[in-house]
């Protein structure tokens, strides 16, 4: 969750309910929902909408910024894989931090269902 | 074969990216510690394999995926327990279990070897993953390097926190001296691949590049042609849409 930290390091009130899909608007990220729109795109299977915000996103923040997106979703694509694989816990620095928001937004279900 | 290249994509990549991806697939294709080559350019092609298995489909539409039981689509080239392994960790990770883990080894696969596979599997998701958001096939494979593996297993290795063992920063010595760069900070994922020092490293070596080096992590002002926030809110959303909680 270094969102949150590195929203309020930079001054944005970002509403974290964006990274589950609920916020309005942008939710205090620049091009929030285009970039969420972007990673959703990547990550389903519809070449089409994909291409789409591609260019739109494309056009919002350049084609560098569009690289270094799909670089991070990339990474993140191999980081979760990772963790998941080799049953990893949460660190206990970011555990105890974000116990509240991943109570809030329904993360810690993801961990309920592994060990179910 | 060619080398690995970004030149004819529709936007100018980094030349660090780029170099990442060539040396990823350099390792890819070389002997690794505990799979040949061959056997490693044969786990990477599995993986592409797995997206357009009929049965990981079926899994993954079920309320459990070790309810349903048949063969997968594979490509023939290696055990069906390994094709299990790398179809799973592929299309459906955020349901592996720790006790689905334990009937992997039971099967006669090493803790080691699995490490290896998780990274390799990784390793081809995360480049393929990269060419669909900028719009280019994903490149072909490399050419596998003759060679044996080095079977090499890192003395301090232990059981800790995983389901594997892994290197904690009291065991960095010898060769595992310069593992996690004298940083005081490693995270879980960080370790999480260090049973398999090379493939840790490889972790690090795409992270860098991707997001931020294990130094750079906690520096939250940092980014790149996009802000720090824009960049942790597309992880957050990547690993929401894994059903990922780390």
């Amino acid at each position: 969750m270094l969102l949150r930290v590195s929203g309020q390091v930079s001054g944005a009130d970002v509403d974290l309910s964006l990274v589950m899909g609920h916020a309005l608007g942008n939710g205090g990220v620049p091009h929030g929902q285009s970039l969420i729109a972007f990673v959703e795109a990547v990550m389903g299977d519809d070449n089409g909408v994909l291409a789409n915000w591609r260019e739109q996103l494309a056009e919002e923040i350049g084609g560098e910024g569009l690289v270094d997106a799909a670089a991070v979703i990339a990474m993140f694509n191999y980081v979760d894989r990772v963790a998941d694989a080799t049953g990893i816990p949460l660190d206990d620095m970011l555990d105890s931090t974000t116990r509240e928001i991943r109570s809030h937004l329904g993360i810690d279900n993801f961990k309920l269902a592994k060990s179910g | 074969m060619t080398e690995l290249s970004y030149e004819s994509a529709p936007f100018a990549v980094r030349g660090d990216l780029t170099a990442a991806h060539r040396r990823a697939w350099r390792r890819l294709s070389h002997p690794g510690t505990w799979w040949t080559g061959h056997q490693r350019v044969a786990i990477a092609a599995e993986t592409r394999k797995a997206q357009s298995c009929s049965l990981c489909r079926e899994r993954r539409a079920a309320v459990s995926p070790f309810a349903i039981e048949g063969e997968h689509d594979s490509l023939g080239t290696l055990p069906e327990p390994i094709v299990d392994v790398i179809h799973r960790i592929r299309t459906d990770p955020g349901r592996l279990t720790q006790s689905w883990y334990q009937q992997v080894l039971v099967s006669g696969v090493s803790d080691a070897a699995y490490v290896e596979i998780v990274s390799v599997v990784a390793t081809v998701v995360a480049v393929d993953t990269f060419a669909r958001g900028i719009g280019i096939p994903a490149p072909a494979l490399p050419d596998p390097v003759g060679g044996e593996p080095s079977r090499t297993r890192p003395a301090s290795a232990k059981l800790d926190v995983a389901w594997v063992p892994m290197i904690g920063a009291e065991g960095t010595t010898g060769p595992e001296a310069d593992l996690y760069g004298g940083g005081s900070l490693i995270p879980n994922i960080g370790r999480a691949l260090s049973l398999v020092p090379a493939e840790a490293r490889a972790f690090f070596d795409l992270s860098t590049a991707h997001y931020f080096s294990l130094n750079e992590l906690m520096e939250v002002t940092k980014g790149r042609a996009i802000s720090r926030p824009q960049i942790e809110l597309i992880a957050a959303r990547v690993s929401a849409l894994n059903q990922c909680f780390y």
